[in-house]
């Protein structure tokens, strides 16, 4: 070989050690950490707050309404929106180097024992309680508790709450012979899953206007959308995550594969066969875009659905062909007059212990999630209107809401029946055990592992995940983190 | 001159710069992470190191991830895409190299994928692959290929080859740009001579442009392994990884570790893992690419 053309050791060695380095640069965070600085609440002078939220729904609807914020307290407020991973990307680099990146941040249900165990956002408690016009018992209870409590304290309010419930085509229900499903729980006493998959079946292949449907829609894209989907039928039928949480004492051992869950797992691979085979692969929204663009019959997802499907695209203004051939409907249970568990979600304001805005990220967290600032939400025509997901009771008998949102009597009795910490439970590394969860979900979806096989491997892997993270045995102090204490919680800050 | 300047210092201070670049940028986080390897120390529990867990990461790394999953995945994906990118590359350079009409302008487009950031490859490869009016799914369809039911995305069979054809897709004019410019840098006498000693075409190919650009492919190749080793943007954009773990990555599993789990020692761990893996598979590529040369 001509020597001008020679690949030399040192090119070798420069070259894998450039490949070595950036493997390792990417795994490491940069800088040193430490504890978050007390909390203080001292007023400072600066009249604009920085806002970092998250692209849902809730988000258009709030950027739409800010200025009414400003013009009322002269606050300027900066709003950035950012993905869900990229959100949470952005607010542990800002905690952990202690970056005063924004003065509210949405928060997932699922970050606030992160958050608040490491110091990172500060408790509204003292907040709440020196001001009075914060109406903290207009807030359901459950809401309240699936969303913004941890060990005692409410360290966010809720700006968004997702509950879960039924889309269906009536149109379609017309034509196959079926009667409306119960909007209230009220009629809804032996409406089961049981009648639920019946009519799914007797919806699939159906043709209708030269349309062939398919039963149902699935959210099947590993490994956090099919969580958020499973997670609401396998609760129904009785599945728990661990031995003993969210009540005192804590035990992690896990419980998910159980007779129940197996019963769920294998029910929900029937689910499948009557769903679009691609929906293996769909996000929330797919779903949610899938039903909208006509080709399925019913549905259960997050309540936010209730007013997106009437758009042909997710938040594309545009509507969709089945605006007026849908309606809603409560979650069945598992037995007729059975005990109801319903999933609850959504997102709520926090204030960052690093926030140099203290007094003015506490004025706008009050206003955004208060009735009036929720209201202006409810009311903003963005391309359509976009948000109903309201966690406050006046909310739901609000004249001027109830027309746009002709669901929100159901929505109120799904999210009373809500339970966000049982469903999916908050725990600390909650986000470890979805991501194998959901991916046991999916294969035993693929059908690349039985229901059974599927579960036994997530068992092994929750053991595996919370002994390795030292959750197996729990020595720390337990919290009885139960809805009757955040009913007490609630009391006490509004005395 | 005086002593500290003097011929035999004067390369170490010339040299000192890029070391000092060189250990604070590679071997200093290198460092880091082989200690975090060692801790336990979750963000989503603590935000400061809680313990010393000894090897504990290292065997979390293949009981609580599918690690092994995605080493085959990553291998597969690597060594398959480089063989068709290659192949490919070196079949567009010959064609380039025989000067036909318009190759120029085909010159100048081949540029365009190569500049196309991979997330943006990835949306793009969305839509072409969707189950649903998807143009690759028209032609894969027309030419009888079995396209599954849930789509080339959501099939186990199939998602790992999508993502392999999208990255086929961006990554082969590149070689076949530097396979070319190696080709118009071969000595033009050796090839006229093997043509007029009566040379078929794949004679010369074999005897005469494969040794001629052999240089600069074997380095080319290794470059692309080790950026496929590290496939990421794609796998994130086309399939999250699944069906299940069917096209999961060994960055991929990186990411949800680190960016998702904020598992920072098992993360750390993962890391020195893959990078011994692939100073392994390098070493033996070079032995044998190289064998009997002085590199």
């Amino acid at each position: 070989m001509n020597k001008k053309h020679a690949f030399t050791r040192r090119d070798f060695l420069r070259m894998t050690g450039a490949v070595g380095g950036a493997l390792a640069v990417g795994a490491i965070p940069a800088l040193e950490v430490g504890a978050a600085p007390p909390p203080r609440r001292s007023a400072q002078a600066t009249e604009t707050v920085n806002v970092l939220t998250v692209g849902d729904p809730w988000d258009l609807a709030l950027q739409t309404v800010t200025e009414q914020f400003t013009e009322e307290t002269g606050i300027e407020v900066k709003i950035e929106s950012l993905g869900y991973v990229a959100l949470q990307a952005r607010l542990v680099n800002a905690f952990l180097t202690k970056t005063a990146d924004a003065d509210v941040v949405a928060v997932d249900q699922m970050w606030i024992s992160q958050y608040a165990d490491n110091g990172w956002i500060r408790s509204l408690d003292d907040y709440i309680k020196a001001d009075s016009d914060t109406e903290i018992d207009d807030f359901l209870p459950e809401v309240l508790y699936s969303l913004s409590t941890w060990r005692g304290s409410m360290w966010t309010l809720p700006i968004a709450a997702y509950a879960q419930g039924i889309m269906y085509r009536t149109d379609l229900f017309e034509e196959a012979g079926l009667d409306p499903l119960p909007a209230s729980t009220a009629d809804a006493e032996d409406w089961t899953w049981e009648q639920y998959f019946d009519m799914v079946a007797d919806l699939n292949g159906m043709e209708m206007g030269g349309e062939e449907f398919f039963g149902t829609v699935v959210i099947g894209a590993q490994p956090v959308p099919i969580v958020h989907m499973f997670t609401q039928l396998s609760a129904r039928y009785g599945t728990r995550w661990f031995e003993n949480f969210p009540e005192a004492p804590w035990d992690f051992t896990p419980t998910i594969n159980s007779p129940e869950n197996v019963a769920a797992l294998t029910d929900w691979k029937k689910l499948y066969e009557m769903a679009p085979p691609e929906s293996i692969n769909y996000l929330w929204f797919d779903a949610g875009t899938r039903f909208s663009q006509g080709d399925i019959g019913m549905f259960f997802h997050w309540t936010p659905y209730f007013y997106l499907v009437n758009n042909e695209g997710y938040l594309s203004g545009k509507p969709s062909p089945v605006v007026d051939k849908f309606k809603t409907a409560v979650l069945p249970t598992l037995a007729a007059d059975g005990p109801q568990v319903v999933s609850l979600g959504g997102w709520s304001l926090g204030m960052p212990s690093t926030s140099a805005n203290q007094d003015a990220a506490w004025q706008f967290i009050k206003w955004a999630t208060g009735a009036d600032g929720q209201k202006a939400m409810g009311l903003a025509d963005t391309k359509g209107y976009q948000f109903a997901d309201f966690g406050r009771k006046s909310l739901y008998e609000d004249a001027s809401l109830r027309k746009i949102y002709p669901f929100l009597d159901t929505q109120m009795e799904m999210m009373v029946l809500g339970d966000g910490k049982v469903v999916r439970p908050p725990m600390p590394i909650y986000t470890s055990l979805e991501a194998v969860y959901g991916l046991q979900i999916n294969e035993a979806m693929s059908g690349a592992a039985t229901p059974e096989a599927a579960l036994e491997t997530t068992d092994m892997l929750f053991n595996n995940i919370l002994t390795g993270n030292q959750m197996i045995p729990y020595n720390i102090e337990s919290y009885d983190d139960t809805l009757e204490n955040t009913v007490a919680l609630i009391e006490e800050l509004s005395a | 001159m005086p002593r500290l300047l003097s011929t035999k210092t004067v390369p170490y201070l010339l040299l000192a710069p890029s070391l000092i670049v060189l250990l604070s940028l590679v071997l200093y986080p290198m460092g880091f992470a082989l200690i975090n390897s060692f801790r336990f120390w979750n963000l989503q529990t603590s935000p400061t190191p809680v313990s010393f867990v000894g090897f504990d990461n290292y065997k979390m790394v293949f009981t609580t991830t599918p690690f092994l999953a995605a080493l085959k995945n990553t291998v597969v994906l690597s060594v398959l895409a480089t063989c068709a990118q290659f192949c490919l590359g070196m079949g567009i350079a010959l064609l380039l190299y025989t000067n036909l009409r318009g190759m120029s302008v085909v010159r100048a487009l081949l540029i365009m994928p190569v500049s196309v950031a991979p997330i943006v490859v990835g949306f793009l490869f969305r839509y072409l692959f969707a189950p649903e009016g998807g143009l690759l799914i028209w032609l894969l369809k027309g030419v009888g290929f079995p396209v599954p039911p849930q789509g080339m995305l959501g099939n186990a069979n199939t998602a790992l080859l999508s993502i392999g054809m999208a990255d086929t897709w961006e990554w082969t004019p590149f070689f076949a740009i530097v396979l070319y410019a190696a080709l118009l840098n071969s000595p033009q006498e050796i090839i006229d001579a093997a043509r007029s000693d009566g040379a078929n075409k794949l004679s010369m190919l074999w005897y005469i442009f494969l040794p001629m650009v052999k240089p600069i492919a074997a380095f080319l190749i290794m470059i692309r392994f080790m950026q496929l080793f590290n496939s990421f943007d794609l796998v994130y954009v086309l399939t999250g990884g699944g069906p299940g773990t069917a096209s999961r990555t060994l960055s991929f599993n990186l990411y949800q570790e680190g960016l998702v789990n904020y598992n920072i020692g098992l993360t750390a761990a993962m890391t020195w893992i893959i990078v011994i893996i692939v100073a392994v598979i390098i070493n033996i590529y070079t032995m044998v690419v190289f064998r009997g040369q002085e590199w």
